[in-house]
């Protein structure tokens, strides 16, 4: 019998963040748009800013990763 | 249905405007200026620069400034309009500046009521508004104030229907204040008509407009003391739907019959500040006085309103207060040193926030 407890577990670890990562990543990148449409000067710092909420995605990807190396 | 408004967008790019509003510190060095030519010098070197090059190729001295401030702040709410576009919060805006449009009414009213020239009537216009530059310069060509109205109602602009029908009153007092009091009440109904309780974006609206409500209810109740107006015929000047004074506690204020009287009256309120001022104001009956520490507090107000939640439409009522408190102090520094008026005098007029 296949044990789908870990792999879904692993899903919602990675799935989660990614839906975390995005919803914050659409809020600061429209933000960041307006920002650059009146400061040009300040592209560099927004970028930075919308990459910030990736760590997230990045956490959960871990975590998933990890449950399926030394779970499975 | 209660529709969510996505601001990120719209006042990341307010903010980045407020960023370029002029400090106290340029301010400062306006007012120390020896002339209006060096006023204007000091202009380019602010976000004011492109518009002020404009216009000095066809003005100068302080007509130069009037109409580089004028297209500024038409500029800055045409963009916030043009980004806004097909967003629930264009309402809100359009509401905002649908205050130009009825101070522009009346400056045009009142420009024909006593015979000034074209070219007077449009120094004081604000096109910041719907109405654009091509509509009230044609307005500004008719040769009376009926010709006006008719013009207004013949292009269906709204702002028509309240003045035409007072007009037949305003034929036979040949009072204006008939006119004005008909398009502020047109004004101040519309934008209670437009917003709603329910929603968080009106009443943040509402609180502005309710407010101005008060401001020019009182404004109305002094000059109405100050003129002997009688309680009854003065009732109709009064606006319903104030956020601190309702009806009876303004007619309450009129029968006091002083202004000292009146001022008594809003000690419980937010405009008790009014009870501070010298009592020479009250002896000497100076209106204008009380109306511009109204007019300061109504901006100071707007303006607070830019600290309030980031993600509504109190960034863009703060914004459109901040920059209307700007070109007013700039008009202010401009006017003062044509006529000569001291440094310190200058900076007592003007409104920091």
């Amino acid at each position: 019998m296949v044990d789908w407890g870990i792999p879904i577990g692993a899903g919602i670890a990675f799935g989660l963040g990614a839906l975390g990562t995005g919803i914050a990543q659409s809020k600061i990148g429209s933000a960041g748009a307006g920002t650059i449409a009146e400061k040009p000067e300040a592209f560099g710092l927004m970028v930075v800013l919308v990459a910030i909420p990736e760590t997230m995605v990045i956490l959960g990807f871990v975590v998933a990763a990890m449950m399926m190396i030394m779970l499975v | 249905m209660v529709v969510r408004v996505e601001f990120d967008y719209a006042n990341a790019r307010i903010k980045g405007m407020k960023s370029r509003l002029l400090t106290p510190p340029v301010f400062e060095t306006l007012i120390l200026k020896p002339d209006v030519e060096s006023i204007i010098a000091e202009l380019e070197n602010t976000p004011y620069k492109e518009e002020i090059e404009k216009a000095t190729v066809q003005f100068s001295g302080i007509k130069c400034i009037e109409v580089a401030l004028r297209k500024d702040f038409t500029n800055a709410f045409r963009k916030i309009l043009r980004f806004m576009e097909g967003d629930p919060a264009e309402k809100h805006i359009k509401i905002l500046l649908s205050r130009w449009d009825i101070q522009n009414i009346k400056t045009i009213l009142r420009g024909k009521n006593i015979h000034l020239t074209s070219a007077e009537i449009v120094e004081c216009l604000v096109p910041a508004g719907q109405l654009d530059d091509t509509t009230l310069i044609e307005l500004i060509k008719q040769p009376d104030v009926k010709a006006v109205i008719d013009l207004l109602a013949t292009w269906g602009i709204e702002y028509a229907k309240p003045l035409t029908r007072n007009f037949k009153e305003y034929s036979e007092k040949r009072d204006l204040s008939v006119l004005e009091y008909a398009i502020d009440k047109f004004y101040f109904e519309n934008a209670l008509d437009k917003l709603s309780e329910k929603s968080y974006d009106d009443r943040i609206l509402l609180d502005m407009i309710t407010m101005e409500i008060d401001v020019t209810n009182i404004k109305n109740v002094l000059t109405m003391i100050r003129d002997r107006i009688d309680i009854e015929e003065a009732e109709i000047f009064l606006i319903t739907g104030g956020q601190r004074l309702n009806i009876e506690r303004l007619i309450t204020m009129i029968r006091t019959g002083t202004l000292e009287g009146a001022i008594k009256f809003l000690d419980t309120t937010p405009y008790n500040f009014l009870s501070e001022l010298p009592a020479h104001v009250f002896r000497t009956e100076k209106i204008s006085v009380i109306e511009k520490e109204l007019e300061k507090y109504l901006i100071k107000r707007g303006i607070s309103r830019f600290l309030g939640d980031p993600l509504s439409i109190a960034v863009a009522v703060g914004y459109v207060w901040a920059k209307y408190n700007e070109i007013t102090n700039i008009r202010i520094i401009a006017r003062c040193k044509t006529a000569d008026i001291t440094e310190k005098e200058i900076r007592e007029e003007l409104i920091y926030v």
